[in-house]
């Protein structure tokens, strides 16, 4: 998309410019358009966020317990706990959302056809959404009264 | 000193694809290597062609891609760069002839963000008052001369044609923190599309490009910073 | 390429965009520049733009008046010298109105500083009269003007090489110029035309100038038969860097900077020993020549003096002289925290031009008769508002000032007059200049452009620069000629037909090369010494003989045909001696 240049507010002339707080006798601005804006506060909210995350699942999952210890009982146990599964929870929304919008980003950075794009960007979201639906479907249906499976 | 300068070189009345020449010549090491490539246009290739006025740094003209930075031609001495020098035009910039680059997108791009004082009260008999303060804000960004150099090194205005590019930014930055304008949401209106501000990576590529130091990334980031915080 | 505009301004400084924003919304307007309109020579200008506000100290416009008049050595027209002090106060609150950025004072109102030659209560000592937007004042005029010129929709040719002036039937009718990106020819018929497209420093091997700057729109004016008046009058800036002339801004020795030459000698004392290093710019280049000809130069060959700002301190360099050390640094590996940075006399500025009177129209002999339709402002006119020398940041009150007027003159013009028909054959002049050029790839055309120009440029500096005698000017005259002589012969190895820079390289030369005949014919015939012109051989002013303008007329084939001279106008301030 070309970048347009709207047409000066009509209300601007008569309604006297607020004062701001970035410079003492500044007009405030009003963006029109957010999405932008919070995609990128988002990014930067998600990206701090996912480090506590990602952390505390790393040093979890692969420190304190290794792979041989993690099976089908070790996940009915966590997930017994609300708190772990909220955090599953919320670690999947963060880490599928915070890589949807950086891919969305390199879209729009390489793809320039509209067609393309948009083409591109449902994609993303439909496998996106997708794996956010399934994931979350495991995480909030799994029943971990279920007997265990036998051990081999 | 022997200098090697190898330049790309393209005609758009003979050339399909741009390609590189390569010159020897002699130069002092306190030559510009705007003062090198005229010693080529002027004794050895006459259809060597690049901008130039100025010859030091203040009229924006020979931006161009040296040794892969994109520096003023007038600003960087021989004896600083090397003995093997090359020379490209910019990239992001369609190429007109040589290193001449088709500078009327980015002038398009400049002029959306409305670069002029927007004031809709009389102006006063005397001159409008403002603070030492209040002018230093915006102080860094007036040293702009449009020469392209931050536009051209930066990754996603390589990739993206669309994106306004940090020049344009830095001009509106100019505007938005001037306590004098009255102008700032219709320019936050246009630097919030989808191609405004908001494609800037912070890769610091125009920083570094910037031949009058203006700090780019930062005002950029203090453009999306205002948005946030009066919202 | 045919196209009809009411008004047609070539060049896109402060003197172009200036006229050019007096006229949109009265008139239709297209500003032709050969750059864009951002790189104009104007962003070159430093130190600031004077007007007698009084924001910081007492000060009235009278006194910039005679400030100008006496620095112009009383070669200025008084009249005109009245409408620079005078506008120049509205002007700079019109700059300020428009948002250029100004430094302030506390109270928050326009910073103003000194600068050389400026004076209060008639020279009794230094005022504070500079407003400035720190070291870069020019790049900031250029810049708010080139906005509001966005702003207001301003139609701009950039890139576009100015050919001719066509004069029709007493009246001048439009100018042809050379699209430079495809190489076509276009036709801009017009009810007004108005030169604002600098000056011609380049005729010189060191200098300040552009590359750009080649005297274009004199040369332009000169051969469609308009007199060039004062041409011998060139400022020479006496703090150029060594070797490549860029400039040190006279800030340097108004914050405290002194001259030394080889024994270290402070030799400004030595010849003006109340003002020093701060006397006007044609004597401290003359201090500096004469320093280097008794051999107290600096360096292997002896031909440069020093700038010292060491004794400074870190602090005031960083904080008052940026930009200087910067250049001092990048271009020369000096570092001014420690040694003296080396300076030469460098060419900078023409006081002559096109004549014009105070409202930008322009003259065409000794009685004042106008050439309708044909204005032309900043570096390129001569009001004459800087008679001798100008004095700084006078240029850039002349570009505000008489750029507007010129332009407001020309939209009461477009108000009154109807198109006058274009001649026959409008393109004709144009395209036997280009033919000829063209017919440089031809073979036995086989000298170089480059070669004449170097050697145009080192004659003009030897023989035509801060002090010059008639055996020097005669060699000059002889050589010039020689070099028109070889000029006719040019080769040209690009016969490409867009973008073709080599082309426009031999058209600048061609212009340079008159430029620089006419300034030397000029300077031969004043037998006197007056501001910027020193004569060796006659070193007196002579007011009964010289107290006039030149006017040099061109003949056919490109050589001064006669020079005329035209009287000074006098008014509030009888010549006297310049003393500082």
């Amino acid at each position: 998309m070309a970048i347009q240049t709207p047409e000066r507010p009509k209300t601007a002339l008569k309604e006297p410019t607020k004062r701001s707080r970035w410079t003492r006798t500044g007009a405030r601005p009003r963006p029109t358009n957010a999405f932008e804006l919070y995609s990128w506060y988002f990014f930067r909210v998600s990206g701090i966020l996912l480090l506590v995350f990602a952390l505390t699942h790393l040093v979890v999952m692969h420190l304190i317990n290794n792979v041989e210890v993690i099976n089908y009982d070790f996940v009915r146990q966590r997930w017994a706990s609300p708190l772990w599964r909220t955090f599953d929870l919320l670690l999947l929304f963060l880490a599928l959302t915070h890589g949807m919008n950086g891919v969305r980003t390199l879209i729009y950075d390489y793809v320039q056809s509209k067609g393309w794009r948009v083409f591109n960007i449902s994609v993303l979201y439909i496998v996106g959404i997708f794996f956010l639906l399934i994931g979350a479907q495991v995480i909030i249906t799994f029943n971990p009264n279920l007997p265990s499976l036998p051990a081999k | 000193m022997q200098v090697t300068l190898k330049i790309l070189r393209f005609d758009p009345e003979k050339d399909k694809k741009a390609h590189f020449k390569s010159y020897e010549i002699e130069a002092d090491p306190l030559d510009r290597i705007l003062d090198a490539l005229n010693t080529v246009k002027w004794y050895k290739d006459g259809t060597l062609t690049f901008r130039r006025s100025c010859a030091h740094g203040v009229c924006g003209s020979d931006a161009m891609r040296i040794n892969g930075r994109n520096r003023l031609a007038c600003k960087e001495l021989v004896g600083d760069i090397g003995k093997k020098i090359t020379i490209e035009p910019m990239l992001g910039f369609r190429i007109l002839k040589d290193l001449v680059v088709d500078m009327e997108p980015f002038f398009e791009k400049y002029r959306s963000i409305k670069p002029y004082l927007i004031n809709y009260e009389d102006p006063p008999a005397t001159e409008r008052f403002q603070s030492a303060e209040d002018r230093e804000i915006f102080d860094e960004t007036t040293k702009c001369i449009l020469c392209g150099a931050c536009s051209g090194s930066c990754p996603p205005f390589w990739s993206n044609s669309e994106f306004i590019g940090p020049a344009a930014i830095v001009n509106a930055h100019r505007f938005i923190f001037d306590s004098r304008d009255q102008g700032s949401d219709e320019r936050i209106a246009v630097l919030s599309q989808s191609e405004g501000v908001f494609r800037c990576r912070t890769v610091y590529n125009c920083t570094d490009a910037c031949p009058r130091e203006i700090p780019v990334t930062k005002a950029i980031e203090q453009i999306k910073r205002v948005m946030l915080y009066n919202r | 390429m045919y196209h009809k505009y009411d008004a047609v301004v070539v060049g896109a400084g402060g003197a172009g965009l200036m006229a050019a924003l007096q006229l949109v919304g009265k008139a239709n307007v297209a500003v032709i520049t050969k750059l864009y309109p951002s790189r104009s020579h104007t962003g070159a200008a430093q130190g600031g733009i004077c007007a007698a506000l009084g924001n910081t100290e007492e000060d009235h416009w009278e006194w910039h008046m005679f400030d100008t008049v006496k620095g112009g050595d009383y070669l200025t027209d008084q009249d005109a010298a009245e409408v620079l002090a005078r506008d120049a106060v509205e002007r700079i609150i019109e700059l300020e109105h428009m948002g250029l950025p100004f430094n302030r004072t506390p109270e928050g109102k326009i910073d103003q500083r000194r600068f050389g030659g400026h004076t209060r209560n008639y020279g009794e000592g230094p005022v504070r009269r500079a407003c400035y937007a720190a070291d870069r004042t020019g790049h900031m005029i250029l810049q708010t003007l080139y906005q509001q010129g966005i702003k207001n929709k301003v139609t701009f040719f950039n890139e576009f090489h100015l050919m001719d002036l066509i004069i029709n039937n007493g009246r001048c009718v439009g100018v042809t110029a050379l699209d430079i990106k495809t190489g076509e020819l276009h036709t801009f018929h017009s009810k007004t035309t108005i030169f604002a497209t600098g000056g011609y420093g380049r005729c010189w091997q060191v200098t300040s100038n552009a590359h750009a700057c080649s005297g274009d729109g004199t040369v332009t004016a000169y051969r469609a038969g308009v007199p060039l008046m004062d041409m011998e009058m060139y400022q020479f800036h006496p703090t150029g860097l060594y070797r490549i002339g860029i400039l040190l801004s006279e800030a340097a020795r108004g914050e405290g900077g002194i001259l030394r030459n080889s024994e270290g000698e402070r030799f400004c004392e030595r010849y003006a020993p109340t003002l020093k290093d701060l006397a006007p710019r044609d004597m401290v280049s003359r201090f500096i020549y004469q320093e280097i000809r008794e051999g107290r130069g600096v360096g292997p060959n002896k031909d440069y003096v020093l700038l010292h700002v060491d004794h400074l301190g870190k602090e005031v360099i960083d904080s008052k002289l940026p930009d200087i050390t910067d250049f001092a640094r990048t271009y020369l590996h000096v570092e001014p925290y420690h040694e003296g940075v080396p300076i030469q006399p460098t060419a900078h500025y023409a006081m002559g031009g096109i004549p014009t009177d105070i409202e930008g129209r322009v003259i065409i002999d000794e009685k004042g008769t106008v050439l309708p339709g044909f204005y032309a402002a900043g570096e390129v006119a001569c009001v004459s508002v800087h008679g001798a020398n100008r004095l700084g940041t006078n240029s850039l009150v002349d570009l505000v000032v008489f750029g507007r007027r010129a332009g407001q003159h020309a939209a009461r013009f477009i108000k009154e007059n109807d198109y006058e028909e274009l001649p026959t054959t409008p393109e004709k002049r144009s395209n036997d200049l280009l033919r000829f050029v063209e017919g440089g790839a031809q073979s036995g055309r086989k000298e170089s452009a480059a070669t004449i120009r170097k050697e145009m440029q080192e004659c003009m500096m030897t023989n035509v620069s801060v002090v010059r005698n008639e055996k020097q000017l005669l060699t000059a005259m002889k050589k010039l000629q020689e070099l028109r002589e070889r000029f006719t012969k040019v080769g040209l190895t690009d016969n490409s037909t867009k973008f073709n820079t080599e082309k426009l390289e031999v058209l600048e030369l061609g212009s340079l090369l008159e430029m620089a005949e006419v300034t030397t014919k000029g300077a031969l015939e004043r037998k006197e010494s007056r501001g910027a012109h020193y004569r060796e051989d006659y070193t007196s002013r002579d007011d009964k003989k010289f107290l006039a303008h030149t006017l040099a007329y061109r003949s056919p084939e490109g050589s001064v045909k006669e020079l005329r001279y035209k009287p000074v106008t006098l008014g509030r301030f009888e010549p006297k001696e310049r003393k500082y």
